[in-house]
């Protein structure tokens, strides 16, 4: 497990950078892990995106499935996938401070 | 460090006792260590460490059948060079077969008398999980396919709702109502599954079958409770949540009666179901078992799907997966399909039975444990896609897909992934009319 620390709070990721402690998260992780990707500013829609995986994760404590994203921002998939490179789950649901989803991802 | 339950251990030991599994004491003792395999490795050739050659994981595992099983092991291990197992033997196992294996099976045909070191791999991955020793995100994904039916826990109601809302896009797009994707039907023709993520996340390959099968004027079906392909038993290599996996499905495609069972691109997931599954459960499959990249070849050939090449005019390369290709037998059929697809192929060297894994195989893009070496591995694979120039890099795996996914990121590779599914629906010309869809 790695360790970063950011305003003074020290957080773990998991081996591919996923937060282990999701409810630790906050908008500067977010920041920080979005810029990792090379998101250098994170847009109004990018937020969209991250807070329907919040609400998801925390009322479910799942990831959302892409429909919900879509359907609920109002975003087209191709949107989501510029939005986000590295895809829904390593992108997205990372920024969201979700652990790591199960499967090919 | 673990500790390891004494009776979990015998259990594990009994595996190599097993004087039935020739296969395994054939190979496993046939391997003199000539090192002609470190070569063909993805994780020696990156790393250049002796432990990652492929002869050396198959000494991780016959070090230890030397010492329980043979004479001279047991009276002088030092001698013959046999291990004890212990904890921290085990650990450096879970390292070593679980974290630097993808299990591809290259070495395999590297190999000058033909071992199959994969199989003896697999047999130590198997020891590993009789003493609960899988790493964990490994085994998450096994659980939630046994516990929900499915490897990403996907809901069957939420599933129904993301195949509803594709059908919709689907209804719009080919301009007509009776555009389907069924649900949970009987009697039909095609049993179709697919890799949960998929429906999750990427769900744009599910659109893109649901094309061809629209253009194929096809009788298929999607079961909302087990359609998933993959089976991840077959590389936490418990047998008995293997067998457990591949049951479902077989009892699901029983259930909805269906005539053939078209496994969704995924490369081992058609092993597991395909080759392995009759294994598993121990009986030869009463229907047809099709890989999606051999019915869609069967549409080409027959003519029931016309396809106008110059609608895919970039320049494309093919990701052989290696459970398709070097243990699946789909070099020439993925060959065909594609160059009939489109224009401009450009092969990666080596290529086809030869290929490079992506470095996700065997299990390692589930496992966070061992991300960094995944991604390290994986630049070999970056590099050869690279070296061909092409824009587009085809792979009938989504696994590779993800994998090349994040390459493509890491490396600033700067090209597009697709399935096969994906590149065959872009250039489909509806029948009759010289119209695309």
């Amino acid at each position: 497990m790695a360790q970063f620390e950011l305003d003074g709070k020290v957080f773990e990721v998991d081996g591919d950078g996923f937060l282990t402690t999701p409810e630790m998260w906050n908008e500067q992780v977010a920041i920080s892990f979005a810029k990792s990707d090379g998101i250098e500013e994170l847009s109004d829609k990018h937020w969209a995106v991250v807070k329907v995986i919040r609400k998801n994760f925390e009322e479910k404590g799942n990831a959302p499935m892409i429909r919900t994203i879509c359907q609920e921002t109002g975003l087209r998939l191709k949107e989501i996938y510029e939005l986000f490179p590295l895809g829904p789950a390593r992108g997205a649901c990372r920024v969201a401070g979700l652990p790591k989803p199960d499967g090919c991802v | 460090m673990k500790n390891i339950d004494i009776q979990a251990k015998e259990k594990a030991l009994d595996l190599l006792r097993d004087k039935s599994d020739t296969k395994l004491i054939t190979h496993m003792n046939a391997c003199v260590r000539c090192g002609l395999c470190a070569d063909s490795c993805m994780y020696y050739l990156t790393f250049k460490e002796a432990k990652y050659i492929p002869a050396a994981k198959v000494a991780a595992v016959s070090s230890l059948y030397r010492r329980y099983c043979t004479f001279a092991g047991k009276v002088a291990p030092s001698l013959v060079n046999a291990k004890e197992l212990n904890e921290e033997y085990a650990a450096e196992m879970v390292d070593l077969l679980f974290g630097s294996c993808t299990v591809c099976g290259r070495c395999v045909k590297h190999c000058s008398i033909g071992v199959d070191i994969a199989y003896v791999v697999k047999k130590g991955r198997e020891m590993l999980a009789t003493m609960d020793m899988v790493p964990a995100t490994l085994q998450a994904t096994v659980d939630a396919a046994i516990n929900t039916g499915n490897n990403m826990a996907i809901p069957v109601e939420e599933f129904t709702d993301t195949i509803k809302w594709l059908e919709g896009d689907l209804i719009d797009e080919m301009e007509n109502p009776e555009a389907r994707i069924p649900l949970d039907e009987y009697d039909k023709e095609l049993f179709y599954t697919l890799n949960p993520r998929e429906p999750k996340f990427f769900p744009l390959s599910i659109s893109a079958m649901a094309k061809v099968f629209y253009a194929a004027k096809a009788s298929w079906t999607l079961s909302t409770k087990y359609y998933d392909v993959t089976n991840y038993g077959f590389f936490n290599s418990n047998t008995a949540e293997a067998t457990q996996i591949a049951k479902n499905l077989y009892d699901e495609v029983h259930k909805l009666r269906g005539k053939k069972l078209i496994l969704g691109e995924c490369g081992h997931g058609s092993r597991a179901n395909r080759w392995e599954g009759p294994n598993y459960l121990k009986k030869s499959y009463d229907f047809e078992t099709l890989t999606a990249v051999e019915l869609i070849g069967d549409y080409i050939r027959k003519g029931t799907i016309t396809l106008d090449k110059s609608l895919n005019n970039e320049v494309f390369t093919i990701h052989d997966p290696c459970n398709l290709v070097r243990n699946g037998g789909m070099f020439k059929e993925i060959r065909f399909v594609v160059n009939s697809a489109v224009e401009n192929l450009v092969e990666m060297n080596p290529y086809g039975n030869d290929n490079y894994c992506c470095g996700g195989g065997g299990g390692m893009l589930a496992m966070s444990e061992y991300n960094e070496g995944r991604l390290k591995t994986g630049k070999i694979k970056a590099d050869q896609i690279l070296a061909t120039g092409a824009k587009v890099v085809i792979t009938p795996c989504h696994n590779c897909v993800d994998q090349l996914l994040q390459l493509n990121h890491t490396y600033k590779m700067g090209v597009k992934i697709v399935t096969i599914a994906e590149i065959v629906a872009d250039a489909i010309v509806k029948n009759n009319k010289n119209k695309t869809i």
